[in-house]
């Protein structure tokens, strides 16, 4: 029982000493002119959807809930941003070559219909991101029409 | 005894000069080879006389392994196109190839990464591979042709949207339906 005690005890120093290392926090104060909504057009009701169900990673902005306080939980959504972001970042949307931001644009579509994303542990803990099937072919269509937009340019 | 001991010599002598007889041959052997090695490095640098025959080589590793169904060397070839890029010495590149290049660069490399981690997801291979396609036919468009490829279209790949891809061979293979439909498209376009 000493031990256990003593076992238990180790665990909670840790756990206070990791607290102490934190993540920067995915913040910009401006919006880049690079952002997707400044170059092409995005509905409102879009613009909503992307805010809630996208943005947290794939954006220069999360919105950090409570446990994003308390590690190691931080720490691992610092790391799902850092990946969402490479793969797409929407407030640099601008950045990318035209033919990467079709790529993108497609992606977006199959990733949306397949239910790859949003993903399912961030389903779990954001209900909001959990997107009707109104909502998908909301966001989808609008990637379609922006992408053959392009094309007919 | 003294016999023995003469007889051995003799053995050993023999032995030691049929080895050596040998390794005249091994050294002939070897010689023949370097000489092949160094014939075939010839033809490869004649072929790679285009900047983006690497790349070109990885696509067509890809686009060979689809019509196989095979997602691991559809994996290796997309590792090929990333490292062949890695490679590109672009200050050997004509602006206009520069300009074709870096309109489609970003993309092609991610493309190639998407392919290349993901070996056990054939679909999601094949989707990026249609991007990938319309980034080579660009770069293939914009260089010096060194082979003659073929544009191929198929009306039933992407979801029934329609797909086309750069082939070597005159043959339809098809690389989006694979073994399922291997004949399904039609040359749209020869590029010489």
């Amino acid at each position: 029982m000493k031990l256990f005690k003593k076992i238990l005890l180790a665990l909670l120093i840790v756990f206070i000493i990791i607290q102490f290392i934190r993540p920067a926090h995915n913040l910009s104060e401006q919006v880049l002119p690079t952002d997707i909504a400044k170059i092409y057009a995005v509905p409102d009701s879009v613009l909503h959807l992307l805010n809630i169900a996208c943005y947290d990673c794939h954006s220069d902005n999360t919105r950090y809930p409570y446990y994003a306080y308390v590690q190691p939980g931080a720490w691992i959504m610092a790391r799902h941003v850092r990946h969402g972001k490479a793969d797409l970042n929407f407030s640099e949307f601008g950045t990318y070559s035209i033919r990467k931001q079709q790529s993108k644009l497609k992606a977006i579509v199959s990733q949306i219909k397949d239910d790859e994303m949003p993903l399912t542990s961030y389903k779990l803990m954001h209900a909001d991101a959990r997107l009707s099937n109104e909502e998908k072919d909301l966001i989808m269509n609008w990637a379609t029409a922006t992408k053959n937009n392009f094309q007919n340019k | 005894m003294k016999n023995i001991i003469s007889a051995l010599a003799i053995a050993a002598i023999t032995f030691a000069s049929c080895n050596s007889a040998d390794k005249k041959n091994t050294d002939a052997d070897v010689k023949v080879d370097s000489s092949a090695t160094s014939m075939h490095t010839d033809i490869v640098q004649s072929q790679s006389e285009s900047p983006i025959h690497g790349i070109l080589t990885g696509y067509l590793q890809v686009k060979n392994a689809l019509t196989n169904d095979n997602g691991n060397d559809a994996a290796d070839g997309g590792k090929a196109i990333s490292e062949a890029m890695a490679k590109l010495d672009k200050s050997s590149l004509s602006a206009a190839q520069a300009k074709a290049y870096n309109a489609v660069a970003d993309d092609l490399k991610e493309n190639a990464e998407h392919i290349n981690e993901n070996s056990g997801k054939i679909d999601h291979q094949r989707e990026h591979f249609e991007m990938l396609s319309q980034d080579m036919y660009d770069l293939v468009k914009s260089f010096d042709k060194t082979q003659t490829l073929y544009k191929d279209f198929c009306p039933m790949a992407n979801d029934k949207k329609g797909a086309f891809w750069i082939s070597e061979t005159k043959e339809i293979k098809n690389p989006y339906l694979g073994k399922k439909m291997p004949t399904c498209g039609e040359v749209k376009e020869e590029i010489k």
